[in-house]
């Protein structure tokens, strides 16, 4: 594939306005709660935009089509099952704590709720987290820019980094955030042809459910046994391991998305900020799912399209995205294509250095480098830590390298680190006898269930180390299993050590924990804008997909 | 400032240049279509870049 002119032009023109965007809001800093939090004034609809954006990096984008290609239309359970619902969740009853206890961070959250340990642990697990997802990202992108168009892996990384930099340094979390919703834009935007080019070329969905076998195109119906579905996942593994624990653990507890809601103008802006972000979330697995699923079938129609192979042989799915792309797009569209995906590599490493550069300034330099220094110094370390939080994140891209499916490494990542946390919050702000004690004892040795269930158990040939305990049909699976183990041994440990420790007087939980806690009544917002209708209508939606896609 | 300004403002300019490679190179296509995908997509962006500025600039005057 090669670029036209014209294709550099649309990309130029978007850095100039990315960076643009950056510049002008560097007047708006003047604290270190501008630069980190954006001094909470961000109207709904933009973190709502931003929320999901965050999420949506180039690993998703790559990985959504590829998994749609080989999964078929099961893949969109990580939207519907495993996004929505948490985020509903997230926003009726978890935003008011978050954003009423005034704490700045999530890990700041569990400092309050427990103690500094459990905030520690968590901060510390995250700061890696976010690195590691942040190089892995920059991974991606740079090895498939390399492979389709020839551009020096070194270079595309390098740049690509740079210019986020440029505009996180410039006008912190608020340039970042503006960011997102324009590359979120663009994205659905530039993506939006592909899916509608691609699915009409393969006989619209008729057309697709009668050219492929009958597992790829539903959903639901063929999950009752692993045996019988391409995931290799039975229906308690997924309802319960993605659907609950993962997706819970991600959309609830991880700082990178709650983040964007904690910069809401409002707490009612706040708890709309998830509400609202469901609705393209919906949607989106028509954009970055359907091009994957119809690429099987053009493959299949002689029309001169094959999917792309490894060198080792087997399709390469992580490149089924770019060669449909050079298939449908001509210069012109290809750029906007292109700059389509940079941009989503861009909104998910912006989303990750400026989620670092908080948890590093607040609850890691702040609490344990130096306390109570002037907010000048704590703006320069905040700075400093954005550009420290890139440089560790080109390291981890290079460490990327060794593995193939980064998708699947994400839910490993996610799977051990993500999973118990989730029990801890749903004690914690559900559950006033939850004690400090019980928390750091819940989620430490949740951790360490998921890599103990990691290395004992073994699918396609990741786990396993120590013992092999259970084959997985998938490592899809094991991951959901991994996930649930986590949870398990977390909420029952931390509930066993809470009720054996002393408990924590009611007067020091107000506004951290529920029935301590006034739920906020917000009688200025009119019918629609309140949280209740709002969840209705999206849950209807969401019902109604997935009967459709059953 | 507001977002819907410089958002509307890149999508009106994306949009014109689609259209201007819709109207100039007209049998621009990739391999598996023959539409002038660049012409509809193009209308399509400028449509959706000046919505977002007539929004932009109905906030503005309203103030």
């Amino acid at each position: 594939m090669k670029l036209a002119p014209v294709d550099y032009l649309i990309l130029a023109l978007y850095f100039a306005f990315v960076l643009g965007i950056g510049w002008r809001l560097r007047k708006r800093i003047s604290s270190s709660g501008d630069f980190l939090m954006s001094g909470r004034s961000v109207p709904v609809w933009i973190t709502s935009l931003a929320f999901i954006a965050a999420n949506l990096g180039a690993v998703e984008l790559i990985g959504m089509a590829a998994s749609g290609a080989k999964y078929g239309i099961m893949t969109a359970h990580f939207y519907w099952l495993g996004a929505i619902p948490a985020m509903l969740f997230m926003g009726i009853f978890m935003m008011p704590f978050y954003y009423g206890s005034k704490a700045r961070s999530v890990p700041e959250y569990l400092k309050m709720r427990f103690d500094e340990k459990t905030r520690a642990f968590n901060a510390f697990s995250f700061a890696v987290m976010t690195i590691f997802s942040s190089g892995i990202s920059m991974y991606a992108l740079g090895l498939l820019l390399k492979l389709v168009l020839g551009w020096s892996f070194t270079v595309s990384v390098l740049a690509s980094a740079a210019i986020v930099l440029a505009y996180t340094f410039l006008g912190g979390l608020t340039s970042a955030i503006y960011n997102e919703v324009l590359q979120f834009l663009l994205i659905a935007l530039g993506f939006a042809p592909l899916a509608i080019l691609s699915v009409m070329k393969a006989g619209g969905w008729q057309g697709i459910v009668s050219r492929l076998p009958p597992n790829m195109t539903h959903a639901w119906t063929y999950m009752g046994s692993p045996t019988e579905n391409p995931m290799g996942v039975e229906i308690f593994g997924m309802v319960a391991g993605l659907g609950f624990v993962l997706s819970f653990g991600y959309w609830c507890t991880n700082f990178l998305v709650v983040q964007r809601a904690m910069a809401a103008e409002s707490m009612s802006a706040a708890r709309r900020t998830p509400l609202i972000g469901t609705i393209p979330k919906m949607f989106l697995p028509f954009i970055v799912i359907m091009p994957g699923i119809a690429a099987v079938v053009l493959a299949k129609m002689n029309l001169g399209y094959a999917l792309p192979l490894k060198a080792t042989g087997g399709p390469d799915y992580d490149q089924v995205l770019t060669t449909l792309m050079s298939q449908f797009y001509p210069a012109g569209l290809l750029g906007v294509g292109m700059t389509g995906l940079m941009a989503s590599f861009m909104s998910g490493m912006a989303g990750n250095v400026t989620a670092f550069n908080t948890v590093f300034t607040y609850d890691i330099y702040q609490s344990y480098i130096r306390k109570g220094a002037p907010d000048d110094h704590y703006l320069t370390v905040g700075r400093v830590t954005t550009v420290v939080g890139v440089l560790l994140s080109i390291a981890a891209a290079y460490l990327a390298t060794r593995y193939n499916n980064i998708m699947d490494l994400l839910q490993l990542v996610f799977g051990c680190v993500n999973a118990p946390l989730f029990a801890t919050f749903l004690l914690g702000m559900f559950w006033k006898r939850a004690t400090a004690h019980g928390a750091f004892a819940g989620l430490t040795s949740g951790t360490a269930a998921a890599f103990l269930t990691l290395s004992c158990t073994e699918a396609e040939g990741k786990g396993g180390w120590i013992a092999q305990v259970h084959q997985f049909p998938s490592q899809m699976a094991q991951n959901f299993w991994i996930a649930i183990v986590a949870f398990a041994t977390c909420f029952v440990i931390s509930v066993v050590v809470s009720l054996a420790t002393r408990p924590r007087p009611d007067k020091e939980m107000e506004g951290l924990v529920y029935g301590l806690t006034k739920v906020p009544r917000d009688l200025t917002a009119k019918w629609y804008q309140r949280p209740a209708p709002l969840t209705v209508a999206v849950v209807i939606m969401l019902v109604i997909l997935n009967i459709w896609f059953r | 400032m507001d977002l819907r300004v410089p958002s509307g403002w890149f999508f009106s300019l994306l949009g014109l240049i689609l259209l201007g490679m819709g109207v100039f190179a007209p049998e621009t296509h990739a391999a598996l279509t023959t539409e002038n995908v660049n012409l509809y997509a193009g209308a399509c962006m400028l449509v959706f870049g000046l919505f977002l500025l007539l929004l932009a600039w109905r906030a503005r005057s309203h103030e």
